[in-house]
């Protein structure tokens, strides 16, 4: 969406346009409550809390000023909802990662060779993917298993396709640090795949 | 020359072009020799393509949902700030 067209859907929200209200929320409220179930922990707590996500944006769409984009603005009241609401139940919720493993800590032997080579993924094919959902939903389980703080960044940054600074700003942490949750995020789907390849 | 482990850590930058033109070319020369790491960063595009076409689309989306909101928007319920 061009600057110009997201001013535009901006001021048909703030006019109460419903059709324009419903093109946000169709684009949205999947990945909102992806992000706010790895948060919560639960995907009833979660849909809640899009919900009011939604009408807590639609109260202050008057005050948006451009300073970051659409998404990101609204992505930033639903991670701030769903944190109070964590907070709330007595859960502290940081998205911060320093150490942990990658999945590949015994994949290389003192040399650093590969202990054992990666398998071709010759059944692997664009044309097994597409044609049945099995593949796609080894993906989401992965991905649904993730730490809170990976799966915000999966979905933020390679879903809903907001910029790093945005991403970063969010969920409070450095830019160094995201890229390490996704690159550990990837390899936790890549390590998925290997078991169905 | 870097080592197998070093290749898999940086494959992402490689993916994601956050590598300079020297790195670049390091971890070029590497995947050009070695058969594992080829597969494996080809693995990790997947990976990487995989997670973004999983995000684009979400089955039984509740229309039901976004009715509640518009309710919930025409008939604002009082003391938080409308």
């Amino acid at each position: 969406m061009s600057p110009a067209e997201e001013a535009a859907l901006v001021r048909r929200l703030a006019a109460g346009d419903g059709e324009a209200f419903a093109l946000v929320w169709r684009r949205h409220n999947a990945a909102m409550v992806r992000v706010a179930t790895g948060i919560l922990g639960n995907r009833a707590s979660a849909e809640e809390v899009a919900q009011d996500s939604w009408i807590a944006v639609m109260r202050a769409i008057g005050d948006f000023r451009g300073d970051c984009s659409l998404a990101g603005w609204i992505f930033t009241i639903l991670v701030n909802t769903a944190r109070n609401r964590a907070a709330r139940e007595g859960r502290m919720v940081s998205f911060e990662e320093t150490d942990g493993p990658d999945g590949l800590a015994d994949a290389f032997d003192g040399r650093g060779r590969w202990r054992r080579m990666p398998a071709l993924w010759e059944e692997l094919t664009p044309e097994r993917i597409v044609a049945g959902r099995s593949v796609l939903a080894h993906v989401e389980a992965a991905i649904a298993a993730l730490p809170p703080g990976q799966r915000a960044v999966i979905v933020l940054r390679a879903q809903v396709g907001l910029e790093a600074r945005e991403v970063c700003e969010i969920l409070g942490i450095s830019e160094g640090n995201m890229r390490v949750m996704l690159h550990r995020a990837r390899l936790a789907v890549r390590a998925a795949l290997e078991r169905i390849a | 020359m870097l080592s197998c482990r070093e290749v898999a850590a940086r494959a992402s930058a490689l993916i994601d072009g956050e590598l300079g033109l020297a790195q670049r070319l390091r971890m070029r020369l590497h995947l050009a020799m070695c058969r594992g790491c080829a597969r494996f960063v080809a693995q990790l595009r997947l990976a990487t393509a995989l997670i973004a076409l999983a995000g684009g689309e979400e089955p039984g989306q509740d229309p039901s949902r976004l009715a509640a909101i518009l309710d919930r928007l025409g008939h604002p319920e009082g003391g938080d700030g409308t």
